[in-house]
């Protein structure tokens, strides 16, 4: 068996690279793959975090390429999901304790007995991003409605495009809030997929429950009521293959929107 | 009437439903952003964009009467292919005496600043090609092309010209200058009935160059 290994990246840092390694990764194991997640964030670990599995962590990355341990001692196996296990990165060392040819070599050893192999990837663009790169054939680039993140982004797949193993590249719009799209006070969709005109895989809503998820340690795409969930969920099954269409993020139209619309055409009016 | 309209305004700020606050945040960000990013990809910094904007403004206005203020230079990504797209709203056409005159003060900006440089030209680099929108009848092309057919020195300012166009290329995608319909022709272009112009078409002129 030959599984595929995707990189989950962004370039800039806090847009939810973590959240969404952990969901998708969740919502694949959930649907009976074999799944390791590989956190390459060298010195700020937290995908351990958002699994909670903090606890469970004996061994991490760096010792598996120093030897102190094999590649399936260092797996930390998912509470609810055996089908999900978690590489942990070391948390008192530095992207240089491991380099391309190292994190490649294990990627290639783990998709030899798992389906997916996903790899967190640390935000920037040096060592830690060419790391968690060398092994993966697959891309999903993160970023959020906002011009920093987008500008970022546009430079990860710049840098994604350089690299010839990666023949996949795709886009995950998270924190989208679509009562700010509505106003015109954020970004569209379709303005962000025009402007890094790479194909859409996944629509985040901003979702509170993203925080009370990562508090209690347990991805939101366990939540069967949460929106972001369903969206997490939506986007194992389009890596999957299958045809979901995006969520419609519009929000049920109120009192006050129905107020705002008749102000909309009185001031055309006037 | 003040009255309604300060309550109007105090409602729609209230509702923040306003399209104009809306709209200007998010094209704001939209349009800084593509400008940014296409510096980013194609290495072109502000230094060079502002240079190539004001060396297209001195050729441009040796023809015609330029608002510069509102001179629009933007990128657009086609496909693979990166557009320079300007835009400039033209006040009003120079008569020939005028752009004799222009070109003449130009050539003798050039000698003093070329002095001791040889100034070559080269047919393909000078072309040039220059498009209105489709209802002008008047066509700013015929007097600058024949104007620049018969004047070499204004090869050689196009050279230069095409030399930014040229460095500019050097980077993996292609830049080239499209014309641009001005969406939004300000009022003097407007009210300015008596130009040698076409005056039914109230939009500004455009000007393109054939890809370098």
């Amino acid at each position: 068996m030959t599984g595929r290994v995707i990189v989950i990246t962004s370039g800039k840092g806090g847009v939810g690279k973590t959240t969404t390694s952990a969901n998708i990764g969740t919502a694949l194991a959930k649907s009976g793959h074999k799944v390791v997640l590989i956190d390459t964030d060298l010195g700020l670990r937290n995908l351990d975090l958002l699994l909670g599995l903090e606890n469970r962590i004996v061994y991490t990355i760096v010792d598996v390429i120093e030897e102190r341990c094999k590649l399936k001692q260092a797996l930390v196996k998912d509470k609810k999901n055996p089908n999900l296990q978690l590489l942990a990165a070391a948390q008192t060392r530095d992207k240089t304790a491991v380099n391309a040819d190292q994190l490649k070599e294990i990627c290639d050893t783990l998709k030899e007995e798992n389906d997916f192999v996903l790899v967190d990837c640390p935000a920037g663009i040096e060592q830690g991003f060419q790391n968690a790169v060398a092994g993966a054939s697959e891309a999903v680039v993160v970023t959020t409605p906002e011009m920093s993140a987008i500008r970022d982004a546009d430079r990860i797949i710049g840098l994604l495009n350089t690299k010839e193993e990666i023949t996949s590249v795709k886009l995950l719009l998270n924190r989208v809030r679509p009562n700010l799209i509505k106003s015109n006070e954020m970004m569209s969709v379709d303005d962000v997929v025009g402007i890094l005109e790479i194909p859409l895989v996944g629509i985040i809503p901003e979702d509170t429950g993203i925080i009370t998820s990562t508090n209690k340690g347990e991805p939101i795409v366990n939540d069967e009521n949460a929106l972001a969930g369903k969206a997490y969920r939506n986007v194992a099954e389009r890596i999957l293959g299958e045809e979901v269409p995006f969520l419609d993020l519009d929000e049920p139209k109120g009192i006050m929107a129905k107020i705002k619309n008749a102000i909309a055409k009185l001031k055309v009016k006037v | 009437m003040s009255l309604f309209s300060d309550l109007y305004n105090t409602l729609t700020k209230f509702f923040r439903s306003t399209e104009e606050q809306g709209d200007a945040s998010k094209s704001v960000a939209t349009n800084r952003l593509k400008l940014v990013l296409m510096q980013d990809r194609t290495n072109l910094t502000p230094r060079i964009l502002e240079q190539m904007r004001s060396e297209l403004i001195d050729l441009l206005s040796r023809y015609v009467e330029l608002d510069k203020e509102l001179l629009d230079l933007n990128f657009e990504q086609e496909g693979d292919q990166v557009a320079l797209m300007l835009s400039i709203p033209v006040i009003r056409a120079k008569d020939e005496e005028e752009i004799d005159a222009a070109i003449r003060e130009h050539e003798e900006l050039l000698k003093v600043s070329m002095a001791g440089k040889e100034i070559e030209t080269s047919e393909e680099d000078s072309e040039e090609i220059i498009e209105e929108p489709e209802n002008s009848e008047e066509t700013v092309s015929e007097e600058i092309t024949n104007d620049s057919n018969s004047d070499e020195e204004e090869k050689a300012e196009s050279d230069k010209t095409d030399a930014i166009v040229k460095e500019l290329n050097e980077v993996p995608k292609i830049i080239k200058k499209k014309e641009k319909k001005e969406v939004s022709a300000p009022e003097e272009i407007i009210s300015n009935s008596g130009n040698p112009f076409k005056s039914d078409s109230n939009d500004a002129n455009m000007v393109e160059s054939s890809e370098g």
